[in-house]
């Protein structure tokens, strides 16, 4: 997979640990982050191909905080998000029915945990594709 | 509320409002007066008053009128109605109203600080008791999500170190290894369900769900039920047949926890069939309401059991028997669900020879 760089934000090291894994197995370059503020904080200084992101760090939903910032955030350009969650969580069946509702939650894929390796290298496939062919246009 | 508190008296005699504006004003009291129920009303927003002193008979709208709308603006107002003609009939259809006690003219200073006193005591025990109220209402939402986050955070973990371990990350495992790690995760899953729907049952309030009514095609809504449920189905060789008019008006209602009832009953109907067997599920249309019937010739419901299948945490004797594992809650929720779509949700049902579900769905006006 050349090497793309991936940067997980999620508070939960073992939850980390165990995708990382899967995706270094896969030849991705994976860091984490720990917390939304040193999630930022990567950003700011190094390249990433992706994000993954987890819903609901803390108590709260600052997940979907995150992610509204991040697709903010014009020097990030078209940063593909993907967020792994376990919003039922604190919703039950009452989230909103599409969670890929744009203007509620702004990410590119969204995946429930606990995640199969096999859905989970998929889509992080597709998603770091469907960069390179945004990006092969603009170029053209 | 703390200490100080605020009156607002509403008479059209100057005399009365001046001197009832004397006697109070030795308290720690602060006091407004307004001449007439229009003005009284207006103050009301700005001035928050703790207890209003009306008078019934005044020029403009009347006191019972002044006393129907400040229900309605903020029913823990507490309003002591003044009247120059007490008869009981007055003073009892004020109180009917909403009023907390009343004040027969001409009186006595000593009666003002009294039944004011009585009444400031009244505004501060509703107001305490909204505040218990939300209070608890708060803990009990805090404490399930919390509770919920807790539990999971953990568990999620685990099932993805046990993915990451079963996608042979960690060096390939023996058939054995792989057969006992995949124990492991059967079981945190059937934890994770369980976790979801007693933090639903908890923290959901099914009466909101009014607001996101729509019309729900339900033959639709059982294909799709059906198609999720095939997998287990075919695991037994259990048919599911269905029984359907050609057109059927749709009913008005939440599509989403509608499923999870269809998926439910139906999932138990499949659960509880013996092998080979066949599962029913009727549609009938009428026009009033809309019937579905789910039938089985499973083990069917001990006649002890059945009135208390719809009740929280219930696990009838026949769960043990087939080995089955439930919650307890599947059907309560259900019902929960089918009555905030005003409907009902009944069984009958024989043991050995089966059950029938039947969902009424009312179709409104």
């Amino acid at each position: 997979m050349d090497g793309k760089r991936i940067l997980m934000i999620d508070d939960d090291p073992d939850f980390v640990d165990a995708v990382k894994m899967v995706l270094e197995k896969a030849d991705y370059t994976v860091e984490a982050a720990y917390s939304p503020q040193d999630g930022y904080r990567a950003l700011e200084s190094k390249g990433y191909d992706l994000v993954i992101l987890d819903c609901m760090m803390g108590r709260g939903a600052e997940g979907i905080i995150v992610a509204r910032k991040l697709r903010k955030k014009k020097e990030l350009g078209n940063l593909p998000v993907l967020m792994i969650t376990g919003i039922r969580d604190q919703t039950g069946f009452f989230f909103v029915s599409d969670p890929k509702d744009e203007t509620f939650l702004p990410v590119d894929g969204f995946l429930e945990k606990p995640v199969e390796p096999g859905v989970l290298l998929k889509e992080v496939g597709k998603l770091l594709h469907s960069r390179k062919t945004d990006e092969s246009k603009k170029g053209e | 509320m703390s200490d100080e508190y605020a009156v607002l008296i509403i008479d059209d005699e100057e005399v009365v409002r001046d001197s009832c504006t004397r006697i109070l004003a030795k308290n720690k009291c602060r006091i407004q007066t307004a001449p007439d129920g229009d003005t009284g009303l207006k103050m009301v927003e700005e001035f928050k008053p703790d207890l209003i002193f009306l008078d019934l008979k005044m020029p403009g709208i009347s006191g019972m009128e002044v006393l129907e709308r400040l229900q309605q603006i903020d029913a823990t107002i507490v309003t002591v109605v003044i009247t120059g003609y007490a008869t009981i009939d007055t003073a009892v259809e004020a109180m009917k109203r909403g009023a907390y006690d009343f004040l027969p003219k001409p009186f006595g200073a000593d009666e003002l600080r009294l039944i004011t006193k009585r009444g400031i005591e009244k505004r501060r025990l509703l107001l305490d008791a909204i505040a218990l109220r939300r209070e608890k209402e708060i803990i009990r939402e805090n404490f399930t999500s919390i509770v919920s986050h807790e539990l999971k955070s953990p568990l999620f973990a685990v099932q993805q170190t046990l993915y990451a371990f079963l996608a042979g990350v960690a060096g390939e495992l023996r058939p054995e290894q792989k057969e006992m790690l995949e124990r492991i995760r059967g079981r945190i899953d059937a934890m994770l369900k369980l976790i979801n729907t007693w933090v639903e049952m908890t923290s959901v309030d099914f009466r909101q769900l009014k607001e996101r009514f729509k019309p729900v095609d339900i033959p639709a809504l059982l294909s799709k039920a059906r198609e999720m449920l095939n997998a287990q189905a075919a695991g037994k060789n259990v048919q599911l047949v269905t029984h359907c008019p050609l057109a059927v008006k749709p009913v008005k209602g939440d599509e989403e926890t509608l499923l999870e009832v269809f998926l439910n009953i139906i999932g138990n109907a499949i659960k509880y069939s013996d092998a080979d067997s066949c599962v029913s599920i009727t549609i009938e249309d009428r026009n009033h309401a809309l019937r579905v019937s789910v039938a089985d010739t499973g083990v069917g419901i001990e006649k002890e059991d059945l009135p208390f299948i719809f009740d929280d945490f219930y696990r009838g004797k026949a769960q043990s028997q087939t080995g089955e594992l439930g919650s307890g809650l599947g059907l309560a929720i259900s019902n929960r669900i089918i009555q905030a779509h005003d409907g009902s949700i009944t069984v009958e049902s024989e043991r050995g020879k089966g059950s029938t579900f039947t969902v009424i769905l009312p179709r409104g006006q």
